[in-house]
């Protein structure tokens, strides 16, 4: 047996660990473009803004790949994969500035396949994006080069107020620069929480000197070889050294799309995290799972999705029939000591939802359930986050909770509230230590 | 694995697991000098009631599959293979939340200053946890869970 692993981030780290619990001895061959792949991309921002040292990043010690018995192809890159033959196509870059070519391959063959190439960010179609100066936040060289030129930078512009260009904004913020953020939307962070909570969060950023700016998006950037500014929509100017691009993450789905493997947005995948052809699996940023919240095929590009597909699609590969219970969106934010999680569906768009809030204005604490047919579909928690993940639970199990409705929102709303309802249910809480917690009862 | 059972069946609601977790978790290790600590020690257990003179005291399970391990992203909370206890590394944790989002019994606590998270940790300095002694109606019980079901029959 030979497993090819393309993709050395969360899903490839965690397919190797779930091999080896089941298969000790055969060949794991894993395949990244990055030289050093062993650190934790959501921690760049972290590291970024100063509040870490460097060694926190590197979430599995150096010797993971000796420890595990991986043979690593690092810093090249996985250019086609042929079905019938079971072979990755792994290119060279056989120097710096060259770019992978089909003419400097080597084919790896494979009998089990994953592929966990992740996500690349966004870049703006605006003129002036290829200046010097203007970088997106995703790997640990963008990190590093934003780094080198941080002395000669007094003010950065964000572009896109989603949770990467926020975080950068927090770091660099951090780091004692002039930040703006220009958010094309009407509210910052409008893919995960909602415009009652993207108000407070708003409020608490600005509070700490950074600048937001909504409903305005760059046209241009500016400047010779380097940047200058940006020129915004709204007809007005801004001088900046630096610009940073938070506009989300586009799935790498190319490799498999172009060797005949189903792709929609993502890479499509089965219950057991298989996509269409056998024994060819997918995981993390770049696999469409089905979404328990939505009920449908969706992306969750997020560490703890990706993880735990990496675990399955890993278990599967070793000849275990895994079932993935599918993924959630689901984020945790702080910023200037105010934390955020929010869960599934949080902005509903239909009138099939009911939401229930809680608002504590003293507190600073603001709270959201949204429900459908009495089952939560999504939360939102602000300032009081200690027990959003029993919400998570009731969602995943798909809980009926009419009967906790009324309390559901409050501080002593905890796990103990919940035990009847995991008494009562007969599909969910499956796991043994809901059963052990239930057993005297 | 050893960890911590509950009976509901004896347990009163009241509290006492939750101071005995705090005093073990300070600086003093010690009731009257731990209340004026600052910050105060953090309680890695909580009794939490069921519905009206039904309680149980709950905290980390030590899940086979733990769902606060897949969504560190820092490497901090991991299983130690030895015992299959959950464990938190410090020196890691960076204070992101995740475990929090994902933790299903609320399980785990923000230390706000420190940026840190804790759950209980089943007293590695002592025999036996903190909790369970202080239990008044022994409803708290350290053992393997096939132990836990011979002293319910």
């Amino acid at each position: 047996m030979q497993y090819v692993i393309i993709g050395s981030s969360a899903a490839g780290i965690s397919a190797v660990e779930a091999i080896r619990t089941k298969d000790k001895d055969s060949k794991i061959i894993v395949i990244s473009d990055e030289k050093n792949p062993l650190y934790s991309r959501c921690l760049i921002s972290y590291l970024l803004a100063g509040t870490i040292d460097e060694k926190k990043i590197w979430y599995r010690k150096d010797s993971f790949f000796k420890n595990n018995k991986v043979e690593p192809l690092l810093g090249v890159k996985a250019i086609g994969i042929d079905i019938k033959k079971k072979e990755v196509a792994v290119s060279n870059f056989a120097g710096e500035g060259l770019k992978p070519s089909p003419a400097n391959k080597e084919n790896v063959k494979f009998d089990r396949l994953l592929i966990a190439t992740g996500a690349s960010p966004k870049l703006e179609n605006i003129p002036g994006v290829d200046k010097k100066g203007v970088f997106p936040l995703r790997t640990i060289e963008h990190m590093t080069e934003i780094q080198a030129m941080l002395d000669k930078v007094k003010s950065v512009a964000v572009l896109g107020g989603g949770l990467i260009g926020l975080r950068a904004a927090y770091a660099l913020k951090n780091r004692g620069k002039d930040v703006s953020v220009f958010v094309k939307s009407g509210s910052i962070l409008s893919q995960i929480v909602d415009k009652d909570a993207a108000i407070l969060m708003q409020k608490r950023i600005e509070e700490k000197g950074i600048k937001i700016f909504t409903g305005v998006a760059a046209k241009e950037i500016t400047g010779d070889k380097s940047v200058k500014g940006v020129a915004l929509d709204n007809g007005s100017k801004h001088a900046c050294e630096l610009v940073i691009i938070g506009k989300g993450v586009s799935p790498n789905i190319e490799i498999a799309r172009d060797s005949g493997i189903k792709t929609n947005r993502g890479i499509l995948t089965s219950d057991f995290l298989k996509t269409n052809i056998e024994d060819i699996f997918s995981a993390g940023d770049v696999a469409e799972t089905n979404d328990i919240a939505l009920g449908e095929s969706s992306i969750n590009a997020i560490w703890p999705a990706a993880c735990e597909q990496g675990r399955i699609a890993g278990l599967n590969m070793a000849g275990e029939k895994e079932t993935y219970e599918g993924s959630l969106a689901m984020n945790s934010i702080e910023f200037f000591g105010l934390p955020v999680i929010s869960v599934g569906i949080t902005r509903p768009k239909s009138a099939v939802y009911e939401e229930i809030v809680k608002k504590d204005a003293a507190r600073n604490i603001y709270k959201k359930v949204v429900l459908k047919d009495g089952i939560i579909a999504g939360a939102i928690f602000v300032n009081s986050i200690e027990n959003i993940g029993v919400i998570g639970a009731l969602i995943k199990n798909k809980v009926d909770i009419t009967g906790v409705k009324d309390i559901i929102l409050e501080d002593y709303f905890d796990y103990g509230k919940i035990i009847p309802l995991i008494k009562k249910s007969k599909k969910g809480f499956r796991e043994q230590e809901f059963k052990e917690t239930i057993l005297t009862l | 694995m050893k960890k911590i059972y509950c009976n509901i069946k004896k347990c009163l609601g009241c509290g006492s697991c939750e101071i005995a977790c705090a005093v073990e978790h300070s600086k003093a290790k010690e009731l009257n000098s731990t209340i004026s600590e600052n910050p105060l020690p953090i309680k890695r257990r909580r009794a939490e009631f069921v519905e009206e003179n039904v309680a149980i005291s709950t905290g980390c399970q030590h899940c086979d599959n733990a769902a606060c391990v897949t969504a560190c992203m820092s490497g901090a909370m991991y299983k130690e293979a030895k015992t299959g206890l959950t464990q938190h590394d410090r020196d890691k944790c960076v204070g992101c939340w995740m475990c929090i989002m994902t933790c299903p019994f609320g399980a785990i606590t923000r230390e706000k200053q420190e940026k840190q998270v804790v759950k209980c940790d089943l007293c590695p300095d002592r025999d036996k946890p903190a909790c369970v002694e202080a239990c008044p109606t022994k409803a708290l019980y350290l053992g393997t869970l096939k132990e836990f079901k011979e002293i319910l029959k």
